[in-house]
């Protein structure tokens, strides 16, 4: 039984150490993440076109951006001959990748595209991949004012190959563009769908828009998200809103917070007064010593 | 001067005119510029790596530079304790002590400028402070009246020197100074005669200076004060804090003088000048401006401690009972209770005791100082969320230390060198009082 003891002992030792990497490997995993990514297109203005990748994970049942993600980018394959760039996503867990003039080609050479991004699996994060198919497309904004009614006509069009061809059935919000991104609905309604000439229009029906100096509103048309086209974004400044002059009385006015050019009257004479006062004595003291001098050399 | 001058007359000017460096003048200059080369390093690390090689963060973002300076100015506000307010009352006992003051003043004054410098992490931009600067800003304010206190205080300085000067250049030989120092000497003072029309301008110059300089040192620490006290900060949002740091100021000055008083008669061997009379009256002052500065110590923790206000509570009960107690304690038991019961007694006031309870009230005063800085900064108004750990903490790093000791040091070196190059007592100044008890 004792030389039973003195093999077995070893042997479960053994056993334990060289589990303890499995273990430890075991460990690591678990404290990887996993990624819930995606990526979107968007154009702004029909012309700049850009994609977002955004990375997050579920910590704690909220959903929490992640930071330092590394994300390849591809256009239609998976080749290096198609890669848009790597990039790494930020503290908002978003990276933008641009469309390179390498690709160009690639680009014009069909009028749907899809884009490939995959992300690295590294110590932190579990490797994952998102796709997205969008047609090229375009969408405008034309404005009819007659005196007093205004109104928008959104059209949206998609390339087949050949000639641009209206699309139906799109969703979009319209309105007045503000401050953070957010739209100013110009009617009763928040949202409006193109018809089957691929047009939506909208009688403005609110009176007054507060605009810019100049009375400048800039009105846009945003389309979210659509299965077929993206993210769609197109602005217009027009005239329509009431000229707002900013009213700067209260930063006009002295006072110990304003700038340095509003200072209270108050302080500046106290002030210049001990001053003048102050350095005028030392300068007297001063040619009270540069006397003291030239008595010294008078007496040489 | 006299053609014949008195035995006493030429033992007077012997004894006061500036020695040379000794064994230990040497080890310790060689000591304090050691500690200026590694603040000097310090910085350098500071200017090429950033505040980063500090631990000032985003809460305590004053650390221990910004004690340092208020340390300084305090210091300095001895210049005009001693220097004018004694002449001014024609107190004659203060004359030996009057040239130890304004040095102290001057070369506390310097490097207070010097210490804030430190503390930007960009130095270049402070040219901004002079094209942008606003005069609303309490910052303008303290720029404006530590330059022109130094001003005054170089010219307190210098002006009473004019005729100690031409006394140097006369027993050249006997002061043992070199061509260089003779150069200096020469370029600084051969104007001066002493003619009767000479005497009657310094005079006037000196009495003007005195008047002048009292309330620029009272505003020199009451603006110091305010840009604490300017701000909604609790520890800081204080209408105590004018009269609580000048107080404070005038008693670390003259313990500073009592430190240097000890330190001059024993190692220049000034036993005759500066007499344990010198001793007992700075001892009785000491006591009583520590009773005064006792006073607003009271009036500034008691009151705010009596109301408890929320936001006052956290920073109050970590003075008095948490994480600074000890050094809160420390600085009123050894800066202010030890030197009141010491000093009180007559054999409390000799010299050797006095030197003791001068260094307390100075390193209490340092002590003093940090604790009214740091950690009303770690007690915010909201509560401190999502910051790393080092955040809610602040002990300084070895880089802060050498740079504030190096500036220590460096105030130091200020003294040792002027001490070397000037007659440290007046010497014209005690011939005339001399005279004066002979004729009387």
């Amino acid at each position: 039984m004792k030389w039973k003891k003195n093999k077995i002992l070893p042997a479960v030792a053994l056993l334990i150490i060289l589990m303890v990497p499995f273990c430890t490997e075991a460990q690591k995993n678990a404290e990887k993440k996993t990624v819930s990514f995606g990526i979107s297109y968007w154009m702004n203005n029909n012309r700049a076109v850009y994609i977002i990748a955004n990375a997050k994970s579920k910590v704690d049942g909220k959903f929490q951006p992640d930071a330092g993600v590394k994300v390849s980018i591809y256009l239609d394959k998976d080749s290096s001959a198609n890669l848009i760039g790597k990039y790494i996503t930020d503290a908002h867990g978003l990276a933008k990748a641009i469309i390179p003039p390498s690709l160009q080609s690639v680009w014009n050479a069909s009028p749907k595209h899809t884009f490939l991004a995959k992300t690295e699996e590294d110590k932190f994060y579990e490797s994952a991949d998102a796709e997205i198919s969008i047609s090229k497309s375009k969408i405008l904004l034309d404005t009819v004012s007659d005196g007093e009614k205004k109104s928008v006509t959104v059209s949206v069009s998609a390339f087949n190959g050949t000639t641009w061809m209206p699309v139906s059935g799109v969703e979009m919000k319209v309105g007045v563009s503000r401050s953070v991104g957010s739209i100013l609905a110009v009617s009763d309604k928040d949202a409006y769908t193109t018809d089957s000439t691929g047009k939506a229009t909208i009688e403005i029906t609110k009176a007054k828009f507060p605009g810019d100096e100049k009375g400048n509103i800039v009105l846009v048309a945003r389309v979210d998200e659509n299965e077929q086209l993206g993210n769609l974004i197109i602005e217009k400044t027009v005239p329509w809103g009431t000229a707002v002059t900013p009213d700067n009385s209260f930063f006009d006015q002295r006072a110990l917070w304003a700038t340095r050019f509003r200072t209270p009257i108050w302080l500046l004479v106290m002030a210049y007064s001990i001053v003048i006062g102050v350095w005028g004595t030392i300068i007297y003291l001063i040619m009270l010593l540069l006397k003291i001098k030239k008595l010294g050399m008078a007496e040489a | 001067m006299e053609k014949s001058t008195s035995l006493t007359t030429e033992k007077i000017i012997l004894d006061l005119l500036p020695q040379q460096f000794g064994r230990r003048g040497k080890i310790w200059t060689g000591i304090l510029i050691s500690i200026c080369l590694l603040g000097a390093f310090a910085y350098y690390r500071q200017l090429r790596y950033g505040l980063q090689v500090t631990n000032m963060r985003d809460y305590a973002s004053w650390g221990i530079y910004i004690s340092n300076f208020v340390f300084f100015v305090a210091i300095s506000l001895v210049g005009s304790l001693i220097t004018a307010v004694f002449r001014l009352a024609d107190v004659k006992w203060a004359t030996p002590l009057t040239r130890i003051a304004e040095i102290i003043a001057v070369s506390a004054i310097v490097f207070a400028s010097l210490i804030i410098i430190v503390d930007m992490g960009r130095p270049e931009r402070f040219y901004n402070l002079f094209l942008h600067g606003r005069i609303q800003s309490p910052i303008m304010w303290d720029v404006i009246v530590i330059t022109t206190y130094f001003c005054i205080s170089l010219l307190l300085l210098y002006m009473p020197l004019l005729p100690d000067l031409k006394i140097l250049l006369r027993f050249k030989e006997s002061a043992g100074s070199g061509k260089w120092l003779q150069k200096l000497y020469k370029f600084q003072g051969s104007f001066w005669k002493g003619t009767k029309a000479q005497f009657a301008l310094s005079e006037r110059a000196i009495t003007i200076l005195c008047i002048a300089i009292i309330p620029v040192a009272f505003s020199i620490h009451t603006v110091t004060s305010w840009l604490f006290a300017t701000t909604y900060r609790p520890g800081w949002d204080s209408t105590n804090f004018g009269a609580y740091f000048i107080s404070g100021a005038f008693l670390v000055g003259a313990g500073g003088v009592v430190v240097a008083m000890y330190m001059f008669r024993r190692f220049y061997h000034l036993d005759k000048y500066i007499t344990e009379l010198h001793f007992d009256k700075m001892g009785r002052i000491v006591v009583l401006l520590s009773l005064l500065y006792l006073y607003f110590n009271i009036n500034e923790y008691m009151v705010p401690a009596f109301k408890m206000k929320k936001a006052e509570e956290g920073h109050l009960n970590e003075l008095f009972t948490g994480d600074y107690a000890l050094m809160f304690w420390f600085a009123i038991i050894t800066g202010l209770i030890v030197p009141i019961i010491v000093l009180l007694f007559k054999k409390g006031r000799k010299p050797l005791p006095m030197f003791v309870i001068g260094i307390m009230v100075v390193v209490g005063a340092w002590f003093k100082r940090y604790l009214i800085v740091t950690p009303t900064l770690l007690n915010p108004f909201l509560p401190m969320q999502e910051v790393p750990a080092n955040y809610h903490h602040y002990f300084p790093s070895w880089e802060e230390w050498s740079i504030a000791m190096g500036t220590l040091a460096g105030a130091l070196l200020v003294i040792t060198f002027f001490a070397r190059i000037y007659p440290i007592i007046p010497i014209q100044e005690t011939l005339t009082e001399q005279h004066e008890m002979e004729e009387k």
